[in-house]
């Protein structure tokens, strides 16, 4: 029977493409292991797990979570990253990006963080750990989107419905880090502290954590 | 080292360059409602009563059908004083909830802003097709609360005596007019409409008019008649409206609202204990009621013709006279809770009537 509605018709999987899949799973089998055939065999060996710490350069980058910067509530999530460079004292750049969305009766307000710091940080080596204090001075920058509930089923429209702004807030962070040399350049760092900023000139609490991984090569 | 000198200047310099809000400033109503009063207050107060607080409230109706008893054709005239005194206009607008409230400028304008939405529960038909109508209702805040005090009719207690709510609630509030008294009048409602809109529902039906505009608006009609409801339920449909009295214009349009006489328009302040015509009957005390203050009479109990009520009747008694709302209460010597034609009646004591029964204790012959 003529097919007479327009467009590409389904092909069905026939019997003959059936048969290809095992013969292409087997070959993947038997040719994989001869690409990762070393140490005789064994998963782990006294390498794996050497680390290296030559390097005063420190990258890191993960996951974050902490207070709002302009939020009275909430709990903002992102990630963030830092580079750190020298050994007892060092110095550094960090930036994250975290968000919030929170409601009352009349609004959903989302919170899109930007923390931009530099660093300053005391810190002391021990077997394969860092342990340290960082101190960071800088500005989160803080855009906001309000959103009037049920709006939109009232038909409201423009600012009526969802207003937007932004603002630099001045802000400093303290955090206690610590990083655990894993494999070769490999670190897993976490860090957490009290936080502050100024909003409407006045102080705002908080505090934030991270949790990532460095590269120190 | 200087590269991060300069970032932090830079940011430093943007600090306090916007504000937030948060969750703070003020909140914007969904929809706001303009209301313009005519007529003379001063020909409608009553004589003696105090400088009035007038305000404006918006109060969103309910879903409700009347007992049996207030919309049959009386036995007598016994009966019909009793509908007169216990029974509020089957046709007219009955309050759920007051959703906003705004005092009444000296100028008689009043604005009411909406900040929410009206609920599921006030809302009429799925949720691909409802409405909710409310009436705005000018009234004098007698107890200063700033929002008007919706009453609820008392009701007598059977002969386990009075239960919990059966006082009712009385309220202090003076009703002065409403954009939606009766469907029997011409009216103004502000509709929230949401999805389609179903003609055949028989919400407060304009039946004839345009359907109301998608989320706010304001609607109106002019009214039908009481015959013609009648009419043209027999026939299931439902009321025509003149199509030249309707309209259907956006909510920024000024509703109009007249002073009244509070006798006219004071159901607006009363909410119903049931909305489904159902009716609660009572096994009567041994003591009797305060008849001398209550219109009472001893109705057929209805049975729409089935024959199942075999003549009995039933004792109906209203509520006092100087009470905020009107309702009745209703008495039978065998019966139960919700039905006094049950099969097993909760009680029968047709054989002991209470002395005080003034009503046939053997149904008619």
């Amino acid at each position: 029977m003529a097919d007479k509605r327009e467009g590409n018709r389904r092909r069905r999987a026939q019997p003959s493409d059936l048969m290809w899949r095992p013969v292409v799973v087997l070959a993947f089998c038997v040719g994989l292991p001869h690409t990762s055939h070393a140490d005789d065999g064994a998963l782990l060996s006294d390498d794996t797990w050497r680390y290296k710490s030559a390097g005063d350069l420190a990258i890191d980058a993960g996951l974050v979570v902490g207070f709002p910067a302009a939020l009275p509530t909430g709990l903002s999530t992102g990630v963030g990253a830092g580079v750190a460079k020298g050994r007892t004292l060092a110095w550094g750049a960090r930036a994250a990006w975290v968000t919030a969305t929170e409601s009352s009766l009349a609004w959903t307000v989302t919170h899109s963080d930007l923390q931009l710091r530099v660093t300053g940080a005391v810190q002391k080596s021990a077997g394969r750990g860092t342990l340290g204090l960082r101190l960071g001075l800088g500005g989160t920058l803080v855009h906001e989107s309000r959103v009037r509930n049920q709006g939109m089923r009232a038909g409201l429209t423009g600012s009526e419905l969802e207003t937007s702004a932004f603002a630099m807030l001045p802000a400093a962070d303290l955090d206690a880090v610590l990083a655990v040399h894993i494999a070769g350049p490999w670190l897993l760092v976490t860090s957490g502290g009290p936080s502050v900023d100024v909003l409407d000139k006045k102080l705002h609490a908080g505090w934030s954590a991270q949790l990532g991984v460095a590269w120190q090569p | 080292m200087a590269a991060m000198t300069r970032v932090a200047l830079v940011v430093a310099s943007l600090a306090g360059c916007s504000d937030l809000s948060g969750f703070g400033g003020a909140v914007p109503a969904l929809v706001t409602v303009h209301v313009q009063t005519t007529g003379e207050l001063a020909s409608v107060r009553p004589p003696g009563s105090p400088d009035p607080k007038l305000r404006v409230a918006l109060v969103w109706g309910a879903q409700w059908l009347p007992e049996p008893l207030c919309i049959l054709p009386p036995d007598d005239a016994t009966v019909t004083a009793l509908i007169a005194a216990g029974c509020r206009d089957p046709f007219g607008f009955v309050p759920d909830r007051v959703a906003a409230d705004a005092p009444l400028a000296s100028d008689g304008t009043a604005s009411i802003g909406l900040l929410d939405l009206p609920a599921a529960d006030v809302m009429v038909g799925d949720v691909t097709a409802r409405v909710a109508y409310g009436s705005l209702v000018v009234y004098d805040d007698r107890d200063g609360n700033a929002t008007l005090t919706l009453g609820l009719p008392s009701r007598l207690g059977g002969r386990q005596g009075p239960m919990e709510g059966d006082s009712g609630t009385q309220t202090l509030d003076v009703v002065y007019g409403a954009s939606f008294v009766s469907m029997t009048e011409p009216d103004a409602r502000l509709a929230f409409r949401e999805g389609g809109f179903n003609q055949t529902a028989a919400f407060y039906p304009r039946s004839g008019c345009g359907d109301p505009l998608a989320s706010f608006s304001i609607v109106s009609a002019g009214g039908f008649t009481a015959a013609a409801a009648v009419a043209a339920q027999a026939q299931g449909q439902l009321p025509p409206e003149d199509p030249a009295t309707c309209s259907e214009a956006s909510p920024e349009t000024p509703v109009a609202v007249a002073f009244r006489r509070p006798a006219q328009v004071h159901e607006l302040a009363c909410e119903e204990r049931l909305t489904d015509s159902s009716v609660r009957y009572r096994e009567p005390p041994a003591d009797p009621p305060d008849l001398a203050v209550r219109t009472y009479a001893c109705p057929k109990i209805p049975d729409f013709g089935t024959g199942m009520a075999n003549g009995r009747t039933e004792l109906a008694i209203s509520g006092r006279s100087d009470e905020s709302c009107v309702g009745l209460s209703h008495y039978v010597l065998r019966g139960c809770r919700n039905d006094p034609l049950c099969a097993l009646p909760a009680w029968d004591i047709t054989a002991t009537p209470p002395s005080w029964w003034p009503c046939p204790a053997q149904a008619a012959q």
